[in-house]
């Protein structure tokens, strides 16, 4: 379906705007999340470096999305689809932050691994990672597209992501009984899977986000609604 | 250290009655059904069928031109006073059908208020005989009663204060906001069940329309309103049903809330995020 422009030509240019910053932070977050898993598995410092540094042009978008944002429901008052969309960027964004934060804490915790002998069981976090892109991926991809069909379907796949993660978790405790001598390169394989955990969650925010600016259907915290 | 100590939660200020806009819609003021409205041979509304609630605001939105007014003046029969109208459909003022023969307009009038676009005090009478020239038509001659009125309905308007030292005065000395307040205080005068009102603020500066807005929140709690308005972000804030019409029809009604952020109808979008026309 075509969507009518608006009447004031200077609100289509905004909202255009607004929606571009936030393809602009998806694709430099996801950047950063595959440059952090590079340089994890490659073990190269200077990967992991540009992950890092990456962060800082995120977090300007994430200012910048949050500036168009309140200029926009100050200059054009949005209602209806229109603010679902504006409110929608405004914490897409803050989500997408969020995620480069924690690219940049796998980018740092692979460069600590990088200072010691290869661990193998590093095998263990690569399924969660490819999990936690493709969700980002199809959350991104519902925003853009106004496909609730697709954010519903990314909110659930969250729990295999868990555990997944708990799966890891658990081997890498078991490794450091038996291997104490590298109990700090499993500790941090811990903390990298925690990261990609927490990839999925702000994954699954995005999707509800999604699903609201698309259908105004507010998809948060069904379970817990449904027990009460 | 005598302070008792205070959780957060101590500092959440709770409505004692928290106000449920969906339960109001349960008593009706008016029933309008199936109501068309023609000038000459123009049908200025169609088919129109509507319940307004009481002890709300219904907020009137839609193009130049759709029948906004038409409809509102339908509710006490002002449109009438343009030559040529004619009304099928059914309007019912509790219950009781305000086109039957045996109905005198002046009575409906007097029962549903109207405040217009512009105010409109009567140039030559002062604030306090503007407020009860309607209570003095109706024959009420006691002046102890006239007083108490002219005082009640002036601080219902939120006015008392601001001119109850020069109640002797013009009442177009009054400012175009207070001008406003002093209509509205001459509508409530006789004590109407409902207040319409056609782009109340429409004339008016921020400030006149604030008050004139924190006016229309607190009347509804004794009075049914309906208000034209050519303001969204006005029909947002006071109202807690909105209807919008476009060419004489009726296309979507409903909880303001909803209407402005997920109506139902594409006509309704279009309108409202300004994608019309």
């Amino acid at each position: 379906m075509v969507i009518p422009k608006h009447i004031l030509g200077t609100f289509d240019e905004a909202l255009a705007s607004l929606r571009n910053n936030v393809l602009m932070m998806s694709g430099l977050t996801e950047r950063s999340l595959e440059r952090a898993m590079k340089g994890l598995v490659n073990r190269d410092d200077n990967i992991c470096a540009n992950a890092i540094a990456d962060d800082e042009e995120i977090d300007q978008l994430e200012k910048q999305i949050d500036k168009d944002g309140v200029d926009i429901l100050l200059r054009f008052q949005p209602v209806a689809s229109d603010l679902r969309r504006v409110v929608s960027a405004m914490k897409l964004s803050s989500n997408l932050e969020r995620m480069a934060d924690q690219a940049t804490t796998i980018a740092r915790r692979a460069r600590k691994l990088n200072q010691h002998p290869p661990l193998p069981e590093v095998e263990l976090v690569k399924p969660m990672y490819e999990h936690a892109m493709s969700m980002f991926k199809d959350s991104v991809d519902a925003f853009v597209r106004e496909d609730v069909d697709l954010g519903r379907a990314v909110v659930p796949r969250d729990e295999k992501l868990d555990e997944l993660n708990r799966m890891a978790s658990h081997k890498l405790v078991e490794r450091m009984a038996q291997d104490p001598k590298q109990l700090r390169g499993y500790l941090n394989l811990i903390f990298i899977g925690r990261c990609l955990e927490r990839v999925g969650d702000h994954a699954t925010n995005i999707a509800e986000d999604a699903v609201y600016a698309a259908a105004a259907e507010d998809i948060r915290h069904q379970t817990l609604a449904a027990s009460v | 250290m005598t302070t008792p100590e205070r959780s957060v939660m101590d500092r959440v200020d709770r409505p004692a009655e928290p106000m449920r806009a969906e339960e109001a819609v349960s008593a009706c003021t008016f029933r309008i059904k199936n109501l068309s409205i023609w000038y000459g041979e123009k049908r200025a509304i169609d088919d129109v069928t509507l319940d307004i609630a009481s002890n709300a605001v219904t907020a009137i939105i839609g193009p130049s031109g759709c029948g906004k007014s038409t409809f509102i003046r339908s509710l006490n029969r002002m449109h009438e006073l343009v030559p040529r109208t004619r009304v099928e459909g059914t309007v019912l003022l509790q219950g009781e059908d305000l086109y039957s023969s045996d109905v005198d307009p002046a009575i409906v009038r007097r029962r549903v208020g109207m405040v217009f676009q512009k105010s409109n005090p009567f140039p030559t009478m002062s604030i306090g005989e503007n407020v009860i020239i309607g209570l003095r038509l109706n024959g009420v001659r006691n002046q102890k009663f006239l007083n108490e009125r002219l005082e009640k309905s002036l601080r219902m308007a939120a006015l008392w204060d601001e001119v109850k030292d020069d109640l002797h005065k013009s009442g177009t000395s009054l400012s175009g906001g207070q001008q406003q307040r002093l209509c509205i205080a001459r509508a409530l005068a006789v004590e109407p069940e409902v207040l319409l009102m056609d782009e109340p603020c429409s004339a008016l500066d921020p400030i006149a329309t604030a008050k004139i807005e924190e006016l229309i929140y607190e009347l509804k709690t004794n009075y049914t309103i309906v208000t034209v308005t050519h303001n969204m972000q006005q029909a947002g804030r006071i109202s807690d049903y909105t209807a919008f019409f476009y060419l004489g029809r009726l296309i979507e009604f409903g909880l303001t809330t909803k209407i402005f952020t997920n109506p139902s109808q594409k006509q309704t979008e279009d309108y409202i995020t300004g994608r019309f026309g």
